[in-house]
């Protein structure tokens, strides 16, 4: 199982009613396809910073969710059909971007903790650093 | 001739221009400042400012980001492009 992030981009064009019931039948797509969607970001209509389409606005939306690779073909085919989406891009989300920053706080508390014991050592290596 | 140069020119390496009167104010990378090992696309508000006036992305010298996140950087920026949220080029 990996995580994905699918996001699009649909045509200002539609109405509300049209833009809810469109998300809605993919998330059915997901859960359909045995993902589980763990995050559904809708941050409506917003500015383009070029136009696509002939158009300047567009209301964005991002799934993320988790499951295997036919999710995401299955979604982008039923993008590329419909008229209503005009911009989209899955990405695979990379599990070592949270996974890597635990060590470190770990690593930082253990040189704290090794720090304290040995006071002694401690500010003859500071003092020189500062000269420096 | 030359050999009357060369102790010149090793004066001037050593104190060159502007570094006689002003420290070089020390750069430091802003992500690893803050512990952040992945860049999100989506953050937009963090990618615009390292991409000023023209859309083009800052390299890191003059940033002074350090390579690792220059590179989730730079990819993180082109893919905020292909969504439309940031310009590929403005003028």
């Amino acid at each position: 199982m990996r995580q994905y992030e699918t996001g699009f981009v649909l045509s200002p064009a539609l109405s509300e009613e049209e833009t809810t019931q469109f998300i809605q039948q993919m998330a059915e797509i997901v859960a359909q396809k045995k993902g589980r969607l763990v995050k559904q970001d809708i941050w409506g209509k917003r500015r383009l910073a070029f136009p696509i389409k002939r158009f300047q606005e567009g209301v964005y939306v991002f799934f993320t969710y988790d499951g295997g690779g036919d999710v995401s073909t299955e979604l982008e085919r039923r993008f590329k059909q419909s008229d209503a989406v005009i911009r989209f891009m899955t990405v695979l989300k990379d599990p070592r971007d949270l996974g890597r920053r635990k060590n470190r706080k770990k690593r930082a508390e253990e040189a704290a903790q090794a720090a304290a014991p040995a006071p002694a050592e401690a500010p003859a290596p500071a003092e020189v650093k500062e000269e420096k | 001739m030359p050999r009357d140069d060369r102790p010149e020119r090793s004066e001037r390496s050593e104190r060159g221009g502007y570094r006689k009167y002003f420290a070089p104010k020390r750069k430091f990378c802003r992500f690893c400042q803050r512990d952040i090992r992945g860049i999100d696309y989506k953050a937009v508000e963090i990618l615009k400012k390292y991409i000023p006036d023209r859309g083009k992305i800052t390299p890191r010298r003059i940033t002074g980001t350090c390579a690792f996140h220059q590179r989730k950087l730079a990819l993180a920026v082109k893919r905020a492009r292909l969504m439309a949220l940031l310009p590929y080029v403005e003028d």
